[in-house]
C-alpha cells in the first residue's frame, strides 16, 4: 500500500519535474480523476433477500489515478509501463459483495498484473498495470513484447476486427481501453501502409488469438485485411475508412468460423459509418452495427452485463447509432449519443454528455447513461446513470 | 561592336526584369509572399494562444511543411493534448490520439472545422488550399500601413476550390513582401474574419512576421494568437517523412 502511494506521489512530482526542459530520455505524464455516480434502477435491481427485482438508488465514488511512463534508452528500444489505480467506495460497493474480485478478474489478460490493495466492505482499492512493454523500432520495423493495446479497429463506434481487446462503448471512464499480453511485429511499407502479425500469450490453444492485418492506401481511401484465429474460431475480416463527398464513410466486418464441428456457429459482425463535421463545428456521425451474435428479444439491462468481444460488440442483433457534439464555446462541448436496436425490446440507450475545460488541463464532465426498453409495463427506464467527473491531467 | 551588339540583344531581358521588379502582377505578389512565409519546407515551433474576454488558454505545437502537399502537426502542450498530432498528405488527414493509441481518419468536411477551439480552421494549420493555386488575384492599388508602402490585393477563389470563403483583400508589404494584413469576406460579401502579421524580424534569415493574430470580425475582445518561437526554412524532409509511422513517433 505504502508503495503504491509512494510511487504515485513519486510520479506526479516527475511528471512536474519535467516542465524545466531539459533533453532526458524519460517522461512521465498522466492525470487524477474523481467521478461520483449515480445510479438509479427502477424495477430492475435484483435483491436477493427478496427474490425480486426492485427500485432502488446509489451513490458512489471513485477516485482514479494514471501514471505513463516511458523511458527511451536509445533511439531504437522503448519501455512503457502505465499504472492505473482506482479507489471505489459507496452505497453500490457495499451492496455488492465481491466488489474487489470482480474488478480485479475484468482487467486481467495472461499475466496478472493486477492487485487489490484493499477489499473492504464498503470501499476497494485496485491497481494494475494496463500497458507493459518492451519496444523495438529499426527503420520501418516495430516489434512490441508486452501487455499492449493491439488497435486493429478502423471504424468509428463499433470494431469487428478488434479481435485482440475488444472494448465496450458504455466503459467511457476507460479512453485508454483495456491492452493484451502479445508479441506484434509491424513492418510499414509506406505512408498509410503495413503488415502485422500477433499473437496472444496462451496455454490453451482455446484462448489464443493470433492474426495477421494488411493496411493500405488506394483511391485516398485506407483498406485493411484480417485473417487469422481466436478462441476457436478462423477470423477473416477487413475495413476501410475514406470518404463520401465531404463526408467519411467508415466501413468494418469480420466473419467467424469455429475451427471443429461443435454447437457453436459461425459468427458475422459488420458495420458502417459516416461522419460529417459543419463550417460551425457541429459534428454529426451516423452509424449501423450487424451482429450475428446479438439476441432480439433480450432486454435493456443486458447493456451493461453481457460477455463482449470482436464477436459480440453489442447485445442485440442490430444497432443503429447516431451522436452528436458542438462546442458551445471552446471552453463547453455538449453532445448525445443514441443507440436504438429494432428488436422486440426496443432497446434504446441515451449518452448526453458535457464537458468544460476550468483552466489549462482541468476539465469537468457531466454524463449521462440511460437504458429504456418495452417491457410487461410498457415502454420504460429500467436504469439510469449519471456521472460528474472532474479531471486533472500533468 | 561585338560587345554593344551582345548588350543590345539583352536588352530586352533587362527590360523584363525591371519590369518584374517595378510592377510584378497580383499572382507574382502572392506567390512570392506565400514563398516566403512557407519556403520549399519548413520546420517551426509554435505557441497559439486563445483569447477571450474572460479567459486564455495556451498551446504549443511542432509543425513539419513541405509545399503545400504534406504537414505534419503536433502538439507538445497541453498536458491533455501532448502527442496528439495531425498528418495531412495531399487531400488526405490522418489524426493521431496518443490517449487511445489508435490513427483516426478524419473526414474533408473537418478541415474547416476550428481547430482545437481556436480561430483557426484546420485548413489554416495544415493548409489544404492554396493562396497561389486556388484564387484569381487582383491589383487594387497600394496603401500604406504600419509605415510600410504595401500592395492591396482582392483574391477570388476559383470554382472549385476548397475554401469557404468569397473573397480575401490581402496587403502585402513591398520591402519584404510580408503579409501584413488578411481580412476574410464570406460569399454574401460581410467581413467575417482579420488576419494581422505582426513583430516583424529575422528567423532564419527571412524577415518575416513572427505573430499572426486571427480577430474575428463580430466578437469583441475575442482572438487568437500564433507566435513562432523558432522557425527553420529549407531544411530536407522527404515526403516519405509525412507517414503514420511518424505521426506516431515524432517528438
Amino acid at each position: 500500500m505504502k508503495r503504491i502511494l509512494l510511487l504515485m506521489v513519486l510520479g506526479m512530482s516527475l511528471a512536474q519535474l519535467q516542465a524545466q526542459d531539459e533533453p532526458r530520455n524519460w517522461t512521465v505524464n498522466g492525470y487524477l480523476k474523481n467521478m461520483q455516480t449515480l445510479l438509479f434502477f427502477n424495477d430492475a435491481y435484483p435483491d436477493l433477500s427478496q427474490g425480486k427485482l426492485v427500485d432502488t438508488f446509489f451513490q458512489d465514488n471513485l477516485i482514479h489515478n494514471r501514471l505513463n511512463f516511458r523511458w527511451y534508452p536509445d533511439d531504437n528500444w522503448t519501455v512503457r509501463a502505465d499504472l492505473r489505480t482506482r479507489i471505489f467506495y459507496g452505497s453500490f460497493v457495499q451492496a455488492s459483495p465481491g466488489y474487489g474480485d470482480q474488478v480485479d478478474d475484468v482487467n486481467n489478460d495472461y499475466f496478472d498484473l493486477s492487485h487489490v490493495i484493499f477489499n473492504e466492505r464498503a470501499w476497494v482499492m485496485h491497481t494494475m498495470l494496463d500497458r507493459l512493454y518492451l519496444e523495438y523500432v529499426n527503420d520501418k520495423l516495430e516489434v512490441r513484447l508486452g501487455r499492449q493495446r493491439i488497435n486493429w479497429g478502423i471504424s468509428t463506434v463499433w470494431n469487428p476486427n478488434d479481435i485482440f481487446n475488444a472494448f465496450a462503448f458504455t466503459d467511457f471512464d476507460y479512453e485508454e481501453r483495456p491492452g493484451s499480453d502479445a508479441l506484434r511485429v509491424k513492418y510499414y511499407t509506406g505512408f498509410a501502409s503495413s503488415v502485422e502479425l500477433a499473437v496472444s500469450m496462451f496455454d490453451d490453444i482455446d484462448e489464443a488469438t493470433m492474426a495477421g492485418l494488411w493496411r493500405f492506401n488506394k483511391w485516398s481511401y485506407d483498406f485493411q485485411v484480417l485473417a487469422g484465429y481466436t478462441r476457436g474460431d478462423w477470423a477473416l475480416g477487413g475495413g476501410w475508412a475514406g470518404n463520401l463527398g465531404d463526408a467519411g464513410l467508415k466501413g468494418e466486418f469480420t466473419y467467424f468460423l469455429p475451427v471443429e464441428d461443435s454447437d457453436d456457429d459461425p459468427a458475422f459482425a459488420a458495420t458502417l459509418g459516416l461522419d460529417y463535421s459543419f463550417s460551425n463545428s457541429l459534428y454529426g456521425s451516423l452509424g449501423y452495427l450487424y451482429n450475428s451474435e446479438g439476441g432480439i428479444r433480450n432486454s435493456i439491462t443486458g447493456l451493461f452485463a453481457f460477455e463482449l468481444s470482436a464477436r459480440n460488440l453489442y447485445p442485440y442483433r442490430h444497432a443503429l447509432f447516431a451522436q452528436a457534439t458542438y462546442p458551445v464555446t471552446p471552453l463547453l462541448n455538449a453532445g448525445a449519443a443514441i443507440i436504438y436496436s429494432p428488436v422486440q425490446a426496443h432497446a434504446l440507450f441515451l449518452n448526453p454528455t458535457l464537458t468544460y475545460s476550468i483552466r489549462a488541463n482541468w476539465d469537468l464532465d457531466l454524463i449521462g447513461q440511460l437504458a429504456f426498453d418495452q417491457e410487461a409495463e410498457g415502454y420504460r427506464s429500467p436504469l439510469q446513470a449519471v456521472f460528474f467527473r472532474l479531471k486533472w491531467s500533468f | 561592336m561585338k560587345r554593344i551588339l551582345l548588350l543590345l540583344f539583352l536588352v530586352p531581358f533587362i527590360n523584363g526584369i525591371m519590369m518584374a521588379e517595378n510592377d510584378p502582377t497580383a499572382k507574382e505578389i502572392i506567390q512570392k509572399a506565400d514563398e516566403k512565409m512557407r519556403g520549399e519546407s519548413n520546420i517551426a515551433t509554435i505557441k497559439m494562444t486563445i483569447i477571450r474576454p474572460t479567459w486564455e488558454r495556451e498551446m504549443t505545437l511542432k509543425s513539419w511543411a513541405k509545399g503545400t502537399e504534406y504537414s505534419l502537426t503536433l502538439v507538445t502542450a497541453p498536458a491533455r493534448d501532448k502527442g496528439t498530432a495531425f498528418l495531412k498528405r495531399e487531400k488526405e488527414i490522418w489524426n493521431w490520439q496518443p490517449t487511445i493509441d489508435r490513427t483516426i481518419k478524419m473526414p474533408p468536411s473537418m478541415m474547416m472545422q476550428s481547430w482545437m477551439g481556436s480561430d483557426f480552421t484546420n485548413d489554416d494549420l495544415v493548409r489544404e488550399s492554396s493562396i497561389v493555386t486556388d484564387y484569381e488575384h487582383e491589383l487594387l492599388g497600394t496603401e500604406t500601413l504600419e509605415g510600410r508602402n504595401c500592395y492591396k490585393i482582392k483574391m477570388t477563389p476559383k470554382p472549385d476550390a476548397p475554401v469557404v470563403w468569397g473573397e480575401i483583400i490581402i496587403w502585402i508589404s513591398k520591402d519584404e513582401y510580408l503579409q501584413l494584413k488578411s481580412e476574410f469576406y464570406d460569399e454574401d460579401g460581410y467581413l467575417v474574419q482579420t488576419i494581422y502579421g505582426k513583430q516583424v524580424r529575422e528567423m532564419d534569415g527571412r524577415v518575416i512576421p513572427s505573430v499572426l493574430e486571427v480577430v474575428p470580425a463580430d466578437e469583441e475582445g475575442h482572438k487568437t494568437r500564433l507566435e513562432y518561437l523558432s522557425l527553420d526554412f529549407n531544411e530536407p524532409i522527404q515526403p516519405s517523412f509525412f507517414s503514420i509511422q511518424n505521426m506516431k513517433r515524432v517528438k
